[in-house]
C-alpha cells in the first residue's frame, strides 16, 4: 500500500511537472463580424508566442445588443476581459455603467507609442480618462469612381466647384454608357439624424473647418459664414441642386451602400474598411479613386476625416485584469496592428508592411494626407444627441420643402438650436 | 377559501398542463412590460444602473409637453383608423367575393395569392415594396410613364409617404384577416339567408340583417387584432422610411425607438407605456362592444 502510494504521489509531481503553463482564456466583445473574429484569433496566437496557455476568444454582437450586453454585464460584475469598439461607444458604455477603466497608466507604461497623434489620444479621452487605448483609426475620404472621372478630365476634384461639375456630368451625361438617366452625381443618405449629420460633418471638417453644430464652450456655430456657406450647398446638394437619388431622404447606410455597389453613385464617402470590399469583382472592382473632401474656400486646407476612433476598453469589474491590460498594450505592437490592417483594413501604426494591400487600401494604410478628427461633441455635451435629433428634423423639413432663401432658413434655424442649447443646458 | 382550493384541486391537471406555459408568459411577457415600466421612471442616465436614480413621472411629463410625441400619437391613431378600415373592408370583400359562386374556377389560387404575403417574411416583402416605390428605378412609376400618367412620389414626399405604406401593409396583412372572415362564412347559417330571400328581403337587407350580424365573431376578433397590429406599427417604418419624410411616418413605436437610440431610455419606456396603455384600452374597449352586441 505504501508503495503503491509513493508511485501515485510521484505520478502525480512528474504529470505536474510536465504540464503546460496554467491555462488561461481572455475574452473580448466586439462588433466587428468575421473580420475582427480573424483578427483576434491571429493577435491571439501571436500574443500566446510570449504567453502560453493564454487563449483570445472574441464575440462579435450586433451594434445594438453589444450595447445592451455590455452594459448589463458590466452592471451585473459579469464583464468580460475587454470590450473593443468606437470611441462613442465606450463613451456611452462609460455614461450608463461608470465602469471603464481609466488606461492612463496602461498606455503610458507603452514605450512604442509614438505614431499616436494628439488628435487619436482625443478621441481615445472621455473626461480625463483614457476610456480605450486607441487601436483603429477610421479614416473617411471622398470619393469618385475612376472610370466616371476618367470621361470627364480624370482630375480628381480638390474644390466644391469642380465637385459640382463632375455631379452634373455623372447626373446628366450617362457615365456609365447605358442609355438610360439612372445615375446621379453623389450618394448621400439622410433617414437618421447620425446618417445626414454624419455626411455634413464629412464636408464641414474635410474643408478644413471644425465643430459642426456646437462647439466646445457650447456655442452654435451654423450660422458662422463659413459654416453657413458649407451647409447651405450640402443641403442643395439633396434639394434644389438635385445631385442625390430621389429617395435619398428615406436613406440610411445600407441604401447608400446600394447606390454605390449597384454603380449609381458618382461620389462617395469611402471609409478605409470599405476598400476591400469594394476592391472586389463583384461589387466597384476597384473602380473608384480617394482623396481629401472638396474644400469650400481656396485659402483652406481639405483633409481626409478621421471620423472615429476603434478601441480597446477594460472593465472595472473584468476579471483578470492585469492580463487584460496586457493584451491591451499588446495590441499597439507592430504584430497585432499589421493583424488588424490586414483583417479589418485599419491601423494606427505607420510603419506597417503595406506592400500586399490594393493602391486604394494603401492611400489608407499610408496616411500620407493630412488628416483632422471629428470633434465628437457628445463627449463635451452629454445633450448633444437630443440637439443633434433637432437640428436633423429641421434640416429634413428643409430638405423635404426647401424654401426660398436658405441663408434666411439657416440663420432660423441656429437660433432655435441656440434657444434647445440653452433649454438643454439648463 | 375552502370551495377556491376544491375548484383549484379539481382542476389540476389542468393546472400543471398550463403552469410551464404561464410560468414562460411571466418570464418573457409579463417581467419584461413590468421593468420597462420601472424604467419609464428612472433619470435616462442612471437608467440601466444596478440603483437608478427614481425620478417619478418625470418622464412622462417630458413625453406629453413634447410636440414630436403629440404629433407622433396623431398620426399614428390616424393611421391606425384608416389602416384597421382598409385592412378589414378589402379582407371582407375578398372574403365574399371567394365565398360567392362567381370565383369557381382558381378559387384556391387567389386564397393563395392572398394569403402567401402573411407568410413572407415582413422585411423581406417591404425592401421589395420600397424598391417598386423608388423614384429612379421603381416598377411602380416605370409602369405609370408607359402609361403617360404622372409618377408616383412614394416614400419620398411628405404628402404620399404614408399612404405607400397602408398600400405595403394591406399587401401583408389582409389575407390573415381574409382568412378569418371566410371561416365565419363557411359556418353562417345559409337557410337563414334563403328565409329572408323567400320573405322578399333585397339583396342589401340579407346582407345587413342576415349575414353581417354572423359576421360578428369575425369582425370582432379582426377589429381587435388589426388595432394592435397598426398601433405598434415598426418594422414597415424601419425599413422603408425611417420616419421621414419629414416626421410623416414617424409613428409612436419609431419615435420611442429612436429615443431609446439617443439613449433618452426613460422617455422612450415612458412613450411606450402610454401606447401600451392605449393599446390595452382601445382593444378592450372594441372586444367590449363587440360582445356587448352579441348578446343583444
Amino acid at each position: 500500500m505504501g508503495i503503491l502510494s509513493r508511485f501515485l504521489g510521484a505520478a502525480v509531481v512528474a504529470a505536474l511537472s510536465i504540464s503546460p503553463a496554467k491555462a488561461q482564456q481572455l475574452t473580448v466583445w466586439h462588433d466587428l463580424g468575421d473580420n475582427g473574429i480573424k483578427w483576434f484569433e491571429a493577435m491571439g496566437a501571436e500574443f500566446a508566442k510570449t504567453k502560453p496557455g493564454v487563449t483570445v476568444r472574441s464575440l462579435s454582437f450586433p451594434t445594438d445588443q453589444w450595447f445592451g450586453r455590455v452594459i448589463s454585464a458590466l452592471n451585473t460584475d459579469t464583464a468580460p476581459n475587454l470590450i473593443f469598439n468606437n470611441y462613442e461607444r465606450v463613451i456611452r458604455i462609460q455614461n450608463q455603467t461608470g465602469k471603464v477603466m481609466d488606461l492612463k497608466a496602461a498606455l503610458a507604461a507603452v514605450n512604442d507609442k509614438a505614431f499616436l497623434s494628439e488628435d487619436d489620444l482625443r478621441v481615445a479621452t472621455f473626461k480625463g480618462r483614457q476610456i480605450i487605448i486607441p487601436i483603429q483609426r477610421v479614416q473617411m475620404a471622398f470619393g469618385v469612381r475612376k472610370s466616371w472621372l476618367d470621361k470627364n478630365g480624370g482630375k480628381f476634384p480638390d474644390n466644391w466647384d469642380e465637385v459640382k461639375v463632375l455631379a452634373v456630368a455623372f447626373r446628366d451625361k450617362d457615365p456609365d454608357g447605358n442609355g438610360q438617366a439612372d445615375t446621379f452625381g453623389m450618394a448621400l443618405q439622410a433617414a437618421k439624424p447620425r446618417d445626414l449629420i454624419h455626411m455634413l460633418d464629412l464636408f464641414t471638417f474635410g474643408s478644413g473647418l471644425r465643430h459642426t453644430l456646437i462647439d466646445p464652450d457650447g456655442k452654435i456655430t451654423i450660422d458662422q459664414p463659413a459654416h453657413a456657406q458649407v451647409l447651405e450647398e450640402f443641403l442643395k446638394t439633396y434639394s434644389t441642386h438635385k445631385f442625390v437619388a430621389p429617395d435619398t431622404i428615406n436613406h440610411s447606410f445600407g441604401e447608400m451602400y446600394q447606390v454605390i455597389e449597384g454603380g449609381r453613385g458618382g461620389m462617395f464617402r469611402v471609409g478605409d474598411w470599405n476598400v476591400k470590399k469594394w476592391d472586389g469583382a463583384n461589387v466597384l472592382n476597384g473602380d473608384f479613386v480617394s482623396g481629401p473632401w472638396p474644400k469650400f474656400a481656396a485659402d483652406r486646407e481639405n483633409a481626409v476625416v478621421i471620423g472615429g476612433m476603434r478601441g480597446i476598453a477594460v472593465p472595472e469589474n473584468a476579471p483578470n485584469k492585469a492580463l487584460a491590460i496586457e493584451f491591451a498594450q499588446f495590441m499597439l505592437s507592430k504584430p497585432a496592428q499589421q493583424a488588424s490592417l490586414e483583417n479589418v483594413g485599419a491601423a494606427v501604426r505607420k510603419d506597417l508592411d503595406v506592400s500586399t494591400l490594393s493602391p486604394r487600401s494603401q492611400y489608407f494604410a499610408k496616411a500620407g494626407h493630412k488628416l483632422v478628427a471629428y470633434d465628437f461633441p457628445e463627449s463635451i455635451h452629454s445633450f448633444y444627441p437630443e440637439l443633434e435629433a433637432a437640428f436633423h428634423r429641421k434640416l429634413l423639413s428643409g430638405i423635404s420643402n426647401p424654401p426660398a432663401d436658405w441663408k434666411a432658413f439657416i440663420a432660423e434655424t441656429a437660433k432655435e438650436m441656440r434657444e434647445l442649447a440653452a433649454k438643454l443646458k439648463g | 377559501m375552502n370551495a377556491a382550493l376544491d375548484t383549484i384541486w379539481r382542476g389540476r391537471i389542468f393546472y400543471l398542463f398550463v403552469l410551464p406555459f404561464a410560468a414562460l408568459t411571466i418570464l418573457f411577457g409579463v417581467w419584461p412590460i413590468l421593468l420597462s415600466i420601472q424604467v419609464s421612471f428612472t433619470a435616462s442616465a442612471t437608467a440601466l444602473r444596478p440603483n437608478p436614480t427614481y425620478v417619478g413621472f418625470a418622464n412622462y411629463f417630458t413625453v406629453f409637453a413634447d410636440p414630436i410625441f403629440l404629433a407622433s400619437l396623431w398620426r399614428t391613431l390616424v393611421y391606425t383608423a384608416l389602416s384597421v378600415l382598409a385592412n378589414l373592408a378589402f379582407a371582407l370583400a375578398f372574403a365574399v367575393l371567394l365565398d360567392s359562386t362567381l370565383i369557381k374556377r382558381g378559387n384556391l389560387f387567389f386564397r393563395l395569392a392572398i394569403f402567401l404575403p402573411v407568410v413572407t417574411p415582413d422585411v423581406a416583402g417591404y425592401v421589395v415594396w420600397r424598391w417598386l416605390y423608388d423614384r429612379s428605378f421603381g416598377a411602380l412609376n416605370a409602369l405609370l410613364k408607359m402609361l403617360g400618367l404622372p409618377a408616383f412620389s412614394g416614400l419620398s414626399s411628405a404628402d404620399t409617404a404614408m399612404l405607400s405604406l397602408l398600400i405595403a401593409e394591406l399587401w401583408h396583412h389582409a389575407g390573415f384577416y381574409m382568412i378569418i372572415f371566410l371561416a365565419n362564412l363557411a359556418i353562417r347559417d345559409k337557410a337563414l339567408e334563403e328565409a329572408a330571400h323567400i320573405d322578399g328581403a333585397t339583396t342589401w337587407q340579407r346582407w345587413r340583417y342576415v349575414i353581417l350580424p354572423q359576421l360578428r365573431p369575425a369582425l370582432v376578433i379582426n377589429t381587435v387584432y388589426a388595432l394592435i397590429q397598426f398601433l405598434k406599427t415598426f418594422t414597415v417604418v424601419v425599413v422603408m422610411t425611417k420616419g421621414g419624410p419629414n416626421d410623416q411616418t414617424n409613428f409612436v413605436t419609431y419615435y420611442a425607438y429612436q429615443l431609446f437610440d439617443q439613449g433618452r431610455y426613460g422617455e422612450a419606456t415612458a412613450m411606450a407605456t402610454i401606447l401600451f396603455a392605449i393599446v390595452i384600452t382601445i382593444s378592450m374597449s372594441a372586444f367590449l362592444i363587440g360582445e356587448k352586441g352579441a348578446k343583444r
